[in-house]
């Protein structure tokens, strides 16, 4: 009795004394996509706490444009999400445009012609940049065929926007008041037709890798054992830290700005949101990071359903550029949103009638998502850290601004 | 403490044994070349220890070639899985891109952490090097071709020595003083730690129906065509054929279960901050160990160097043993170039819960199995391939049904 | 026990599944190419080219610029540098003319008859006064020179390829330079060139002028070889 007894105390006494241990991910790290820098307290490989320390990539957009003319801002928000850059200038000219539409006096519609192409061209940047989420987080979760198949598809995407606007990455496409004229489109002539035609050669090889992809790494049981139920952000803690997008869709909230506050002219579309729900067979519960990250892929497939539709309709003839002398916004504010890749992306702008902005922001819906970062990797695993900067699909050019 | 030295402390190498080759070579060729006046006082023993080294030297040269290759071409498969070329620029095809990388790593600067353990961090890579080749003295390359440890307990030794190749990723990981290298050799530890159980356990089965230990006898009990091999010996081994495999890939920490370097979480594990020649030794180290557990699989299950029919030499000796080797290694290069990786608890799941059970329930069958049919036979061949194909052909046709019924996740 | 079972085989079927869709490319071609070696842009099939349009190094056909600023002021990252003089008033480099680019690489150079807004929708055009690329100041001398009708030649528009415009220049340029390394390729700068002579070479060595020396990304282009040298068709930015 007594040498079980001092057995017993004795356990009590070893019991195991475990040291934190604070360790810096990044900035320079391989998966936090840039120069995110997590601090993470570590108890072995559990995680307490990893707190994101931002602003790495600052590059003061925000307050640089208070000294450019509005033209001159457009090439500074391809530079915001690098990734999808035609999707931030459409977003900056839009809430220009509104902004000009306040005056009354001068009476300027954006033309039909820049209005379709802007949807094409937005469209395939999407899946664009869904595919370069889908390929980093293949290698996030350690398979690195994934990602060269993503940049593979992805090329022939930057090809299309190469020839379109002469730029592969930071393209300048979208204007105020219609798209660019670098590379002239005279509608209906030979060069139209061919770049539809590529972009319809482009679809029709597309859209069965999607299938493929979906057999290689979504359906994965090892795939799907790293990422259901991981990371679980529920509809609430997801409206309450702002996340938007996918983000927002992957957490079962059935909002979308293109169906719910059609801007341009995507109320003439048919396509369908893709929400996540939950499986209970596979064990994928909505808000965990394998919904956010299906929900991409299923908006790849819609992306590609809104192209078709265009080119089944041809684009109409007319300018592509809505005849305005000089972009000087009537005194007054906007804000404005609009649905890019990576979620909800606002831009506030403050005019005083002259052509410079008094002051714009950038509302980023990859920051509102990497907020919740705190709070969705807390008791989780080194390697989930990492699933879950993945599933967010961050870009910090558009964090940091 | 006589006792030990008396029973002999190492018991296999038994200078006196009449079987030992090197003994044999000793007697039949050197000592019939040396004059008279030597030959007489000339120490067999003596003579078969510097065999014996000789031998091994030649290994331990020419074995770092192998990596040389391996690592080409697991450059090159990937890149095919990938639509690439892989390297092209030096040499013809880029096959002299891995000789350009050595020669390379070798004029870098060899960089030890000042915070950090330095006689551990010097040590660690030459540990595992070393491990890692001492494993190719056991393993039967070919017919007639001579065996450097030819034990009666050669898988034992292998075993023994391959497990103590953790004891240099944790040395290499607690010296480095980074907390990256900590946690990747400390993950590293506990999973081959784990690995070696469903390993030890399947080689087990091979182990129970050929009743000895001995490479050599193991093989030389596969020498009658394809379905003698042990992997269609019973439809136990079959399954543990698959577990050893896989178990095997989690000893060479390769992807799916390459935690301890996985690079998208702790750069690159346990050989952060391991620079120059150091780094090349680890390098070697993991593809002479890949190319090792495979040849020890062909060994324990797909008949070693016998071929594929009795009489013939399809598939056998020296060019067939290597062939089945690399087609295992490509193997392993597939399920690299496929498959994502597992979480630390995920792959203990996977070794606790799944293989450890399978593998004993392995061993209950291959006992029953092994009473059932005393003799290894027609009979007892047939019953086993046919239960195999039929296990096959039933799961192709469950996952046939399965799949109509549950086509796609589509959770929108 | 039927979880486990299920999970066993839910494993061993989604890892078949994937290993398919890896060997399936195993034997695909190749979608890269070795980049130097095949420099051409042309050897294999799947390789692409440089489409007609592209952004790539600045380039100023600086016998045609006349020295507005424009693309100065557009600059968003200040990359182009224009210093020049104003001549005094009165006097110009040349008056009003036209610099007609034809398909087969010729340019004629002297002064549109009718609206040279217009000209391109018509279905030829007239040009007089022909003149040659000379310096500004024989140029000067020629047009005022000369009535001759023997000067005038007739073209179609379908061998024209543009057609510039010059207006009087009131500047002496001393100084166009544009730091590539600052450029951030959004071409505001030739979309507003009101004689299209600033570019974006959309060939190979628009694209391949990488250096090791950040100063050597300064491109100057030299007007004073044009007023000095008789022949000046070949200025070249002096790199």
């Amino acid at each position: 009795m007594e040498t079980t007894q001092q057995t017993e105390s004795k356990i009590i006494e070893l019991k195991p004394f475990t040291d934190e241990m604070v360790v810096n991910m990044g900035p320079q790290h391989p998966s936090t996509h840039g120069v995110l820098r997590l601090e993470l307290i570590l108890d072995g490989e559990v995680v307490r706490e990893a707190i994101p320390h931002i602003g790495y990539l600052h590059r003061c957009f925000e307050k640089h444009s208070e000294n450019l003319s509005y033209p001159q801002i457009i090439p500074f928000t391809d530079r915001m999400d690098y990734v999808a850059a035609m999707n931030q200038n459409w977003g900056f000219c839009l809430a220009v445009e509104k902004l000009m539409a306040a005056d009354e006096k001068k009476d300027f519609a954006v033309p039909e012609r820049a209005e379709y192409l802007r949807v094409l061209i937005c469209e395939l940047n999407r899946i664009a940049s869904h595919l370069l989420s889908f390929g980093t987080y293949g290698m996030d979760t350690g398979a690195v065929t994934p990602f060269f198949y993503a940049f593979r598809d992805r090329e022939r995407l930057l090809l299309l926007f190469e020839k379109i606007c002469g730029a592969r990455l930071t393209y300048n496409y979208i204007r105020i008041g219609g798209v660019s004229e670098i590379i002239h489109m005279e509608p209906g002539s030979l060069d139209e037709q061919n770049f539809l035609d590529e972009v319809k050669d482009f679809l029709d090889y597309f859209e069965p890798k999607i299938d493929e992809y979906n057999d290689l790494l979504t359906s994965n049981s090892i795939f799907s054992e790293r990422t259901m139920g991981v990371a679980v952000m529920s509809a609430e803690m997801a409206l309450s830290y702002g996340a938007t997008g996918p983000n927002l869709r992957g957490s079962g909230v059935d909002w979308d700005l293109r169906r719910d506050e059609p801007y341009s002219i995507y109320d003439r579309f048919d396509f369908e949101v893709p929400v996540a729900k939950d499986i209970p067979e596979l064990g994928a519960v909505v808000g965990d990071c394998w919904s956010r990250y299906k929900v991409r892929m299923d908006e790849m497939k819609e992306s590609v359903r809104i192209v078709r539709q265009i080119l089944a309709e041809g684009l109409p003839d007319g300018p592509v550029m809505a005849d305005l002398k000089a972009v000087r916004p009537p005194k007054g504010e906007i804000y404005f949103r609009s649905e890019a890749p990576r979620g909800e992306l606002g831009f506030y702008i403050v005019s005083d009638g002259t052509p410079k902005p008094v002051r714009l922001k950038g509302r980023s819906p990859c920051f509102s998502a990497l907020s919740a970062l705190q709070e969705l990797s807390r008791g989780l695993m080194v390697a989930d850290i990492i699933a879950i900067i993945g599933s967010i699909d961050i870009v910090m050019g558009e964090v940091d601004r | 403490m006589p006792e030990i030295f008396s029973e002999g402390f190492f018991p296999n190498i038994n200078l006196q044994d009449e079987t030992n080759w090197a003994t044999d070579f000793v007697r039949d060729v050197i000592i019939p070349r040396l004059p008279e006046a030597v030959a007489g006082h000339f120490p067999v023993e003596l003579g078969t220890v510097l065999v014996m080294v000789a031998f091994a030297g030649i290994f331990v040269a020419v074995v770092p070639l192998l990596p040389l290759v391996l690592v080409l071409a697991e450059r090159k498969v990937a890149a095919r899985f990938q639509n690439r070329t892989g390297p092209m620029r030096v040499g013809p095809w880029g096959t002299l891109q891995t000789l350009a990388d050595g020669i390379k790593l070798i004029f870098k600067e060899d960089y030890i952490p000042p915070q950090g353990d330095k006689l551990l961090f010097l040590l660690a890579p030459y540990i595992i090097f070393a491990c890692s080749f001492a494993v190719f003295a056991a393993i039967p390359f070919g017919d007639g071709i001579p065996i450097p440890g030819d034990f009666n307990i050669g898988i034992f030794y292998i075993m023994a020595i391959s497990s103590v190749i953790v004891m240099g990723v944790i040395m290499a990981g607690w010296s480095s003083n980074s907390k990256w290298s900590l946690l990747g050799s400390l993950r590293s530890a506990a999973q081959i730690v784990s690995y070696e159980i469903p390993l030890g356990l399947s080689i087990l089965t091979v182990v129970m129906l050929v009743e000895s230990l001995g490479m050599q006898q193991i093989v030389a009990s596969q020498d009658g065509g394809i379905f003698t091999w042990l992997i269609f010996r019973t439809p136990f081994t079959f399954i543990a054929f698959f577990i050893f495999f896989i178990s095997s890939i989690a000893e060479v920490n390769r992807t799916p279960f390459d935690l301890p370097e996985a690079e998208s979480e702790i750069v690159a594990g346990f050989h952060t901050e391991y620079s120059g020649m150091r780094f090349a030794l680890f390098f070697i180290a993991e593809y002479a160990n890949m190319f090792a557990v495979s040849a020890i699989g062909v060994t324990l299950f797909l008949g070693g160097w016998q071929g594929v029919l009795p009489g013939y030499d399809f598939l056998g000796g020296f060019p067939g043993f290597v062939i089945k080797t690399l087609g295992l290694v490509f193997l392993m290069m597939w399920l690299r170039w496929t498959l994502p990786r597992l979480r630390v608890d995920q792959l203990m799941n996977l070794c606790w819960k799944y293989f450890i059970p399978i593998s004993f329930f392995n061993i209950l069958g291959t006992g029953v199995w092994g009473l059932i049919f005393r003799h290894d036979d027609v009979w007892s061949i047939g019953i086993s391939c046919a239960i195999i194909y039929v296990g096959l052909i039933s799961a192709y046709a469950v996952a046939g049904r399965s799949l109509a019924r549950k086509p796609e996740p589509q959770p929108s | 026990m039927d979880k486990y079972i299920r999970n066993i085989y839910k494993g061993v079927y989604t890892v078949l599944v994937g290993m398919r869709v890896t060997i399936r490319q195993f034997f695909q071609p190749n979608v890269t190419h070795q980049y130097p070696y095949e420099h051409d842009f042309e050897k294999k099939q799947n390789v692409r080219e440089i489409p007609k349009g592209y952004r790539g190094q600045l380039y100023n056909r600086i016998e045609d610029c006349i020295g507005c600023k424009k693309c100065e002021l557009i600059c968003p990252v200040d990359c182009i540098t224009i210093t020049g003089d104003k001549l005094p008033k009165g006097e110009q480099l040349w008056d009003s003319m036209n610099v007609v680019h034809l398909k087969d690489g010729r340019e004629v150079i002297g002064i549109i008859e009718g609206d040279d807004k217009k000209i391109m929708s018509e279905d030829s055009m007239t040009i007089t006064n022909i003149t040659t690329r000379l310096g500004p100041q024989e140029v000067i001398d020629r047009l005022e020179a000369s009535e001759d009708e023997s000067r005038a030649e007739t073209f179609s528009t379908d061998e024209v390829s543009r057609v510039v415009t010059r207006n009087p220049v009131v500047f002496y340029l001393d100084q166009f330079d544009i730091d590539m390394s600052l450029c951030m390729y959004c071409g505001l700068c030739t979309e507003v060139c009101p004689t299209q002579c600033l570019v974006m070479k959309d060939s190979l060595e628009g694209i391949e002028y990488s250096s090791f020396d950040r100063t050597d990304l300064i491109f100057e282009f030299d007007k004073q070889e044009m007023y000095d040298k008789d022949e000046t068709d070949n200025t070249e930015a002096a790199d």
